[in-house]
């Protein structure tokens, strides 16, 4: 099996649930989506972020707004539609079904491991 | 040394280097060509250049003077390149992920010479197969002998050697592979790399045209129109294809005939099976790559002359230090000898550089062992390519030339299954392997896999197939030959036999096709798209046994079985027409597609009677055999062929032969003897001007000719006394003139002598004129 090929599939498949959140919290400019991820230890590339926001932003999740800056041109600041709160609610309650069947699944493995380790013992 | 630009971008002024700038230019245009099927490309786009305008600022803000190539650099790593994107989707796994994993010696090599952050895509992928690449630290012109050398791993300079003993050819190859083929130092500004795909977005049958547009960036229907042009030319009419053709090559085609004739279709074909889909984005991403326009082929090119030049430089440095050297001393001379090595090899160099110092003598050795194997090894390569090679150009000729026939197929092969096994036969045994071992050769040397084992078993049955098509047809063919018909002679009344003096010609103004490529005979000519005429005759001359001319064919015909043959024979019609003395001879035996060609011919014999003249002129039908064994008395009378089975033994005897040799415009006298030569038409004349005939021409008006002799012999008399007087009158002047010499001017000595020594040259000019003129004519 390739690991590594799963665990990036794993990682995709969490990817715009992640931004979703941290959008939903308030209005926020790209790079410090980057910024707050690589706070959470995930790393993504501005140039893979802008075409994601972008996809959201046409399926009518996203809106932008411009602000102006103290310098420079106005900068694109993201902000959630109803339409995106909804949708995130429906993503976040799969998530939460998903990390307890997940978390059941590995608890069990885990613990039948350890069983029969003392068992062994 | 740097310049620097201000550009406005995305609403601010940045100062940048120029070749920071470049490299911005190049990065964005590969991100448009990434998102191309994207739906919101142009605001992607733009939002990440607002960022790195963004990013650009932040650093001049920190007290940057101006964008340099390395902020640049770091702005788009950060950013990430469009090859990242594909690779992690999203996501970085470890910063380490993107380290370059080392491959083979010779791209480790690359890496470390060449300035390591380009580089470092571009040997991203470990398992990367082995690939010709250009070889940049090698290079003498464009890498492209040294690249191949490195694949092949021996020494360069034999790929040269190579490379110069077919010149000719190779230099429009040279100049496509350095184009075409990466170079090691390929900037990787944004992962853009140049590959040859198969574009299947776009694509009406394989996708090459599409995927040949985008690596050359032009137009598809450019490149549509170029594959199909020729190809509907050659339907349409297919003997003007060597149009192109730029020297004379009679049985061989060459290059320029393949590229734009049916060789189209095959180089499609080949195209097809070599070249890979274009499949994820980073295929598409190679596939269009660096723009080629005339502007960076310029630079390419120009970096590599200046790179040139240089070397030629260090190279005549060389040379002339090792002549000072063998002048010198030994040692000097030793050291050079390596020197030499060096501007062959600079590996050789870097080994033998450690090896110089210590022990010179055991590396002069190692140089000439190294030598005498890498020219054996050269040896054995050359010889294996050229029979290679060679075997392959004769397969395609024969298909080529099978191809061309095509058309005349219906003249010879019957319908059905001779004719399913015929096209099976060009295409199966001939055209499967072409294609086969072409491919193979490309996808080697593109380092593809190879073929999967359905293709190469699907390609050996093809060609066990066409094998089997090849023996049917050849079989079947000998079949419909097998038999010949019962020849009779016919007389063929003529109007005027008592003639003195008969020619035998072409009919006037007849078109004779004369075609370099492919001599198709007996297909000589063909009129229209209905009948051929082949011009299957031979002409015997013989005694007549009265004072008339007299003449008699005989019709032979191949066929299936003997009533055939002897139907084929009886359809042959031939027209032999008398006008005065002209006899004209029918173009040639019409061939329609029902009858089929059966090795229709005929044999003419003429009786000419004693003391009368004939001639067969070399115009037209110049295949004709003529036949006239023992000067025509061997045959002695025309009966002499008393049974009509022993024509096929008259037709298969070699003609021509040794005995008597009859020659094409030359008129003949028949004698008792045989026939004797008479005159020869101007063609010939010229090699004997001057004996037998020539000369009674000037019998008529010899008379006047000596009287003009006479005359000039009298003036060559006057000359010679003019000139020495001319001679004496100048000794004597030139004594006294020695007494004065002092006294005159120099000036003045040479205006009077060179007006006498012009005088004298006219003298002697009209003499030598003379001299020429009585030479003529006392011959």
């Amino acid at each position: 099996m390739d690991i590594q090929n799963t665990q990036s599939q794993m990682r995709k498949g969490v990817l715009e649930f992640c931004i979703l959140s941290i959008i939903q919290q308030g209005e926020v400019y790209p790079s410090d989506i980057v910024e707050k991820m690589k706070l959470a230890n995930l790393h993504i590339l501005e140039g893979t972020l802008y075409p994601l926001l972008t996809r959201l932003k046409n399926a009518g999740l996203l809106n932008y707004r411009w602000v102006e800056s103290i310098s420079g041109p106005p900068r694109k600041y993201f902000v959630m539609t109803e339409e995106g709160k909804a949708a995130f609610a429906v993503l976040l309650q799969t998530w939460k079904e998903m990390t307890t069947a997940v978390d059941q699944l590995t608890q069990e493995k885990t613990n039948t491991a350890e069983n029969s380790n003392q068992a062994v013992s | 040394m740097n310049k620097v630009i201000n550009i406005n971008f995305q609403g601010r002024i940045l100062p940048i280097e120029e070749q920071a700038y470049e490299i911005l230019k190049q990065y964005i245009e590969s991100l448009r060509v990434y998102f191309e099927n994207e739906e919101g490309r142009d605001e992607i786009i733009n939002d990440i250049e607002c960022r790195i305008a963004e990013l650009c600022e932040d650093r001049l803000k920190k007290g940057t003077v101006c964008i340099a190539a390395n902020d640049i650099d770091l702005i788009i790593t950060s950013i990430g390149r469009p090859a990242d994107f594909e690779a992690q989707d999203g996501f970085e796994q470890s910063t380490a992920a993107t380290a370059h994993n080392s491959n083979d010696g010779r791209q480790q090599n690359a890496q470390q010479n060449t300035s390591g952050n380009n580089n470092s895509n571009f040997y991203r992928d470990g398992n990367r197969p082995k690939r010709l690449y250009r070889d940049e630290q090698n290079k003498v012109l464009g890498g492209v002998c040294s690249g191949i050398a490195n694949y092949f791993v021996i020494e360069p300079w034999i790929v040269r050697i190579l490379w110069i003993f077919l010149i000719g050819v190779n230099i429009l190859a040279y100049l496509i592979l350095w184009i075409a083929v990466p170079s090691t130092s390929i900037k990787e500004v944004g992962g853009v790399r140049k590959r040859l795909f198969r574009d299947i977005d776009k694509k009406v049958i394989g996708g090459v045209a599409a995927g040949l547009s985008k690596y050359f960036g032009i137009q598809v229907w450019i490149v549509r129109i170029l594959f199909l042009i020729p190809f509907i030319r050659f339907v349409v009419n297919f003997r003007h294809m060597h149009l192109f053709q730029f020297w004379d090559a009679p049985d061989f085609p060459n290059f320029l005939d393949i590229t734009f004739s049916p060789g189209a279709v095959f180089i499609y074909i080949v195209l097809w099976l070599v070249l890979p889909e274009a499949k994820t984005s980073a295929d598409k991403l190679e596939m269009v790559g660096e723009k080629v326009d005339l502007n960076s082929i310029k630079n390419t090119i120009q970096n590599d002359m200046e790179g040139f030049s240089k070397r030629a430089q260090s190279w005549g440095s060389d040379l002339y230090n090792r002549n000072k050297g063998t002048n010198n001393s030994n040692e000097a001379s030793e050291s050079n000898l390596e020197g030499t090595a060096t501007t062959h090899n600079q590996d050789a160099n870097k080994s033998s550089e450690n090896h110089r110092s210590t022990e010179n003598r055991k590396g002069f050795l190692y140089f000439i062992g190294r030598i005498i194997t890498v020219c054996i090894k050269g040896f054995v390569y050359f010889i294996l390519a050229i029979v290679g090679i060679s075997l392959l150009a004769a397969l395609f000729g024969i298909g080529v030339a099978a191809t061309a026939l095509l058309p005349l197929k219906n003249f010879l092969i019957e319908d059905g299954a001779q004719t399913w096994s015929a096209i099976g036969a060009i295409l199966l045994f001939v055209w499967v392997p072409i294609i086969g071992i072409v491919t193979a050769v490309i996808r080697k040397f593109a380092g593809l896999k190879k073929a999967n084992i359905w293709v190469r078993s699907s390609f050996i049955a093809l060609w066990v197939l066409g094998w089997v098509c090849i023996f049917y047809f050849g079989s079947s063919l000998g079949n419909s030959f097998s038999r010949h018909n019962l020849p009779a002679e016919q007389s063929i009344a003529l109007t005027n036999p008592k003639i003195d003096y008969v020619e035998i010609t072409a009919a006037p103004k007849m078109k004779y096709y004369e075609n370099n490529w492919f001599q198709f005979e007996p297909f000589q000519g063909f009129a229209d798209e209905d009948t051929v005429y082949v011009r299957n005759l031979r002409i015997r001359i013989v005694q007549s046994l009265n004072d008339s001319f007299q003449v008699k064919i005989v019709k032979l015909s191949n066929g299936k079985t003997v009533q055939n043959a002897n139907d084929l024979a009886n359809k042959i019609n031939f027209e032999l027409t008398q006008q005065d003395s002209l006899l004209y001879l029918d173009r040639g035996i019409g061939i329609n597609k029902i009858d089929k060609f059966r090795n229709q011919h005929i044999i003419m014999t003429i009786a000419v009677p004693i003391g009368k003249r004939i001639k067969i002129t070399n115009k037209g039908w110049s295949q004709t055999n003529v036949n006239i064994n023992g000067r025509g008395m061997r045959t002695g009378t025309i009966d002499r062929i008393s049974s009509d089975e022993n024509w096929y033994d008259e037709w298969n005897e070699p003609w021509d032969n040794e005995s008597y040799q009859y020659e094409r415009g030359v008129e003949y006298k028949m004698t008792k003897t045989g026939l004797e030569e008479l005159r020869r038409d101007r063609d010939f004349k010229t090699m004997e001007d001057s004996d037998g005939s020539s000369s009674y021409d000037k019998q008529e008006d010899m008379s006047d000719k000596e009287i003009q002799l006479q005359k000039l012999k009298e003036e060559r008399e006057a000359i010679k006394n003019d000139i020495k007087k001319l001679k004496e009158e100048e000794l004597q002047k030139e004594k006294t003139r020695v007494v004065k010499v002092n006294d005159l001017k120099k000036d003045d000595i040479g205006n009077s002598n060179l007006e006498k020594m012009n005088k004298i040259g006219k003298a002697a000019g009209k003499l030598s004129d003379l001299q020429w003129v009585l030479d003529r004519f006392t011959h």
